[in-house]
């Protein structure tokens, strides 16, 4: 059907109007975050910079200044927790899924687990706390490793399920009838044709936790193992006067996951909507 | 595959992930549940536990700051839901339909869904800045205020302005699986519709509204799950303040642990929660399964 | 003697639920043999093959491969290899390997490997693929790594599951041929599945024929073709099928008169010299009268005195190259007669059929039991 041109032109206002509402705040907060400091707080506003300056970067990124080091150490231990956190229920999960999917273990069971991440943390905070604390892990990456598995793992397998579900059977029958042990035809006949599943499930999975602030919150208290997260709560709640700072520590923050999400935009997408929507 | 060794290995696979679970959420699940019917505090002491029954849980009923903070998240969660279920179908029908820079928008929508929690609250904070936000400089430029305004400062507005920077965020999710949806509904159907004479509005009714319904239903359920668990963004945006205005039932459970130090009746209201939270998953499951044993029918 | 049975099943039941796929099955093969198992889809073949593999647990019954019992043992452990329908090969290997793959598990030197591979390769004519991935091969080249696969082991008994099914019509015919040559050089002993009938006469030494979990038939295919056991047999195993006419049989004088009616008004009367009366004991019987095509031809059969000629009403005519078949109604029924090619006939006309009642079946009306 062609479009008239009234419709036209409403159908591009929208585009455009879309468009601003969902980049907006986010150019707001690059442009914020290499403008001078003295741009940031004329009133009214001025949109465009009057120069730019990237040296707030260039001190985040230096290990040897305060804000830096805050900054790189809460980086680091990020990294370290989500990255350790989806190995870890990767390693878990594919071994759950593959015998909800071919094991006929019940779905009730697969129902518990999701249900088990649905629940508000604060049901489980306190006593883990009472628990860390008894054991001295808290303030701990491993801490925080632990409880983003558990975070991470009902819907790691889940995904994996959905994606071992579709794989053909019968090559995994062939490799049952050659003699292979379950162990050995998960290893060399599932893993290989899962791939992809595992890479965007490993995806999903570090966003998540890379997003994780609650359990983070308690559960850390110092440059050793605050996240992300953590670390930016406290820069906005700081005594930093320039603006500047905290829309640049935003800014780094949001790169890796932004770049995961354009780059793996098909991926991501098919994921999360399977993820949300098949029960 | 026989009986015996099928049932062994199926175990013997999940083995691993129901320990985890076991001991990281059943666990301090049964703990919680325990601790609601104790007197216990937070303290560096050890300090004897007494059980006293249901004095907790009266006491959290008739509690009216504890309501007022579920009757909160219930606001938060029903606007913010309801708009991002708005906003969202409303852009996938935008994203539906074919024009230039189609598929940049579609990769640009993705971008706010992105940007971590924390980033997201922290940006919107600054822009409501009330002395130097973009949202009074801009509104102010284009002559809709003329007075500054403190957004979140002032308890009529908080509430609102946290459900906007919530909206941001989250409509993403609906708006893809709206698209996908959307992109299973056969042609043909329009166009037999408009043949009989439908409009447009009419067909969006009829046809399309229905025919994603089920997806949608089930994405806007599990939002909802997700946003009645509200806390980062609260925490970092108003401190679920001003004047409470902005105490959701997390932050409330929250305070009163961590600040309160009362861990036995904090625990009380966090287990009126997770009821709450529980009869919305059933909700979602019941959904989920209809809507998966309908996709396979 | 189970020794010499390289396979034997017995009252074997599979039930899913209140649903029974397999009723008292009772087969054994010789070392050897190329047992087809054949019938509709949902006759139960599948699930057949699936037991006797071990993929299926069976719900009674025993199971015996090679004089030992299977019944409740591994697939691994059957000394059996199977070619699955979709052949089943690992994507993720190559040709090699994916051959390669049952001595891998069992932890063969890689010298042995190499060579039994190679052997196997040499045997398909496969040796120029075994670095390609399966992705990268043709549904024939596909097909011959999954016997591949199977061969290199060389195990008791080959399971193929329809493993031509997938393949177009011309690739069929010559895949066909290249399974039966390799059962005549290796001797292997086979249990076969297809839906094809044709494809079960060219290849077995016997052949099963199922219909709803219960064995109809077993016999070589001369037995199959000539002596059905019963109406749904004759109909299923041929192309085209037998044609089942009723009539009235009745026994006259150490004969037999039958009676075919037509559209036409006269019956068709013909006189059945082979059969001995004694098969209806009780004077004229209303039967189904089975006839080949090929026993209802133009031709001067010269095969026996039992040949008998009558007009029919030739309704249709449809010239086949090496034949021409003719549809003519008889017996409550469109029969195919087998014309030579250049017969001069034409739809519409009567023409003189020769009828070859040496060849004839009969079987009862309600039962379908062959009398």
């Amino acid at each position: 059907m062609r479009r008239t041109l009234l419709q036209s032109v409403f159908l591009y206002t929208c585009v455009f109007a879309v468009a601003i509402f969902t980049t907006g705040p986010l150019l707001w907060l690059v442009t914020m975050s290499v403008s001078a400091p003295t741009d940031l707080t004329e009133v009214p506003l001025r949109w465009i910079p009057s120069e730019f300056d990237f040296s707030r970067y260039g001190a985040l990124l230096d290990i040897d200044g305060g804000s830096g080091e805050r900054f790189l150490s809460a980086l680091r231990n990020s990294i370290l927790t989500a990255g350790g956190a989806t190995a870890i229920a990767l390693f878990l999960a594919i071994p759950a899924a593959y015998s909800f999917s071919r094991r006929n273990a019940s779905m009730v069971l697969l129902f518990a687990f999701l249900a088990t991440i649905m629940m508000p943390p604060i049901t489980y905070i306190l006593p883990l706390y009472s628990t860390f604390s008894s054991l001295g892990m808290l303030n701990k990456t491993i801490t925080l490793v632990i409880v983003y598995t558990a975070m991470l793992l009902p819907f790691a397998t889940w995904l994996m399920k959905a994606n071992i579900d579709v794989l053909p059977l019968e090559v995994e029958q062939a490799a049952f009838m050659e003699g292979a042990s379950t162990a050995y035809t998960i290893r060399t006949v599932v893993l290989p044709l899962a791939l992809p599943a595992i890479a965007a499930t490993a995806m999903l999975s570090f966003l998540v936790a890379w997003d994780e602030f609650f359990y983070a919150l308690i559960f850390t208290n110092d440059l050793s193992a605050k996240t992300l997260p953590v670390a930016i709560a406290d820069f906005s709640a700081g005594r930093v006067t320039d603006y500047g700072v905290i829309a640049s520590v935003g800014v780094l923050a949001t790169l890796p996951p932004a770049i995961l999400a354009i780059c793996f935009q098909k991926f991501i997408v098919s994921g999360l909507v399977a993820g949300s929507v098949k029960g | 595959m026989f009986g015996r060794r099928r049932k062994q290995e199926k175990w013997i696979l999940l083995a691993p992930a129901i320990l985890v679970l076991a001991l990281i959420t059943l666990t301090p699940l049964a703990n919680t549940f325990w601790l609601s019917f104790t007197d216990t505090r937070i303290s560096a002491l050890p300090t004897p536990v007494r059980f006293i029954g249901l004095e907790n849980y009266i006491y959290a009923f008739t509690d009216p700051e504890f309501r007022d903070s579920i009757y909160r998240t219930l606001y938060f969660t029903i606007v913010s839901v309801g708009l991002e279920g708005i906003l969202g179908v409303a852009v996938a029908v935008l994203l539906n339909q074919k024009f230039r820079g189609q598929l940049i928008l579609r990769a640009l929508i993705i971008l706010p869904w992105a940007v971590p929690t924390i980033v997201n609250a922290v940006a919107w904070r600054l822009i409501y800045h009330p002395d130097y936000g973009a949202l009074n400089s801009l509104l102010f430029q284009l002559g809709f205020i003329s007075d500054y305004r403190s957004w979140i400062g002032d308890p009529s507005t908080a509430m609102n302005m946290v459900i906007l920077a919530d909206v941001w965020k989250n409509f993403p999710l609906v708006a893809y699986v709206a698209l996908a949806a959307l992109q299973t509904v056969p042609g043909d159907l329009n166009k037999a519709a408009a043949i009989e004479g439908a409009g447009p509005w009419k067909r969006f009714w009829s046809i399309t509204l229905p025919w994603i319904a089920g997806p949608l239903m089930v994405v806007m359920v599990l939002r909802t799950i997700e946003a009645f668990r509200v806390f980062d963004i609260i925490y970092v945006m108003t401190g679920g303040g001003p004047a409470d205005s902005t105490k959701t039932a997390s932050f409330f459970v929250y305070q009163e642990y961590f600040n309160y130090l009362r861990s036995g009746s904090g625990a009380s209201y966090a287990v009126l929660v997770a009821g709450i939270s529980a009869v919305l998953i059933l909700f979602y499951y019941s959904n989920a399964k209809r809507q998966a044993s309908g996709a396979t029918a | 003697m189970p020794e010499q049975h390289i396979l034997s099943v017995d009252n074997l039941q599979k039930k899913y639920g209140d649903v029974q796929v397999l009723k008292d099955i009772n087969v054994s093969m010789e070392p050897g043999e190329f047992l087809v198992l054949v019938g509709p889809s949902g006759c139960g073949k599948s699930t057949l093959l699936s037991c006797i593999s071990g993929l299926t647990e069976v719900s009674s019954g025993a199971i015996q491969i090679g004089g030992k019992d299977c019944t409740h043992a591994e697939p691994a452990n059957r000394d059996i290899a199977m070619v699955f329908q979709s052949y089943a090969l690992f994507p993720n290997m190559s040709v090699e390997r994916n051959i390669g793959f049952g001595l891998e598990v069992r932890k063969v030197a890689d010298a042995e490997k190499k060579k039994k591979v190679a052997d196997v390769a040499d045997l398909l004519k496969i040796e120029h693929l075994l670095h390609r991935r399966p992705a990268e091969l043709s549904g024939g080249q596909r097909q011959r790594v999954a016997m591949g696969r199977a061969l290199v082991r060389d195990p008791k008994l080959f399971l193929f599951d329809e493993p031509l099914s997938n393949l177009d019509a011309k690739l069929r015919v010559t895949m066909r041929t290249e399974i039966k040559r390799i059962h005549q050089a290796t001797g292997a002993s086979i249990v076969y599945v297809t839906h094809d009938q044709i494809e079960a006469m060219t290849l077995a030494t016997r052949i099963v024929v199922l219909k709803d979990g219960v064995i109809q038939q077993i016999g070589t295919p001369h037995e199959i073709y000539n002596t059905p056991v019963n109406a749904f047999v004759a109909d299923f195993m041929g192309s085209p099928s037998m044609n089942l006419m009723s009539g009235t049989a009745t026994p006259d004088e150490g004969r037999i008169r039958l009676e075919i009616p037509t559209p036409q008004g006269a019956p068709i009367e013909l006189v059945d010299t082979t059969t001995a009366p004694e098969v209806f004991p009780n004077g004229p019987t209303e039967v189904l009268i089975g006839l080949r095509p090929e026993a209802m031809t133009d031709q001067k059969l010269n095969n026996g005195q039992n040949l008998q000629t009558a007009n029919c009403l030739l309704e249709v005519v449809e010239p086949a190259g090496a034949d021409t078949y003719a549809v003519v109604h008889l017996g409550g029924t469109e029969a195919i007669a087998r014309l030579s090619a250049d017969a001069p006939v034409q739809a519409g006309e009567m023409s003189p059929i020769t009828f070859d009642l040496s060849k004839i079946s009969y079987f009862d009306v309600t039962s379908g039991n062959r009398l």
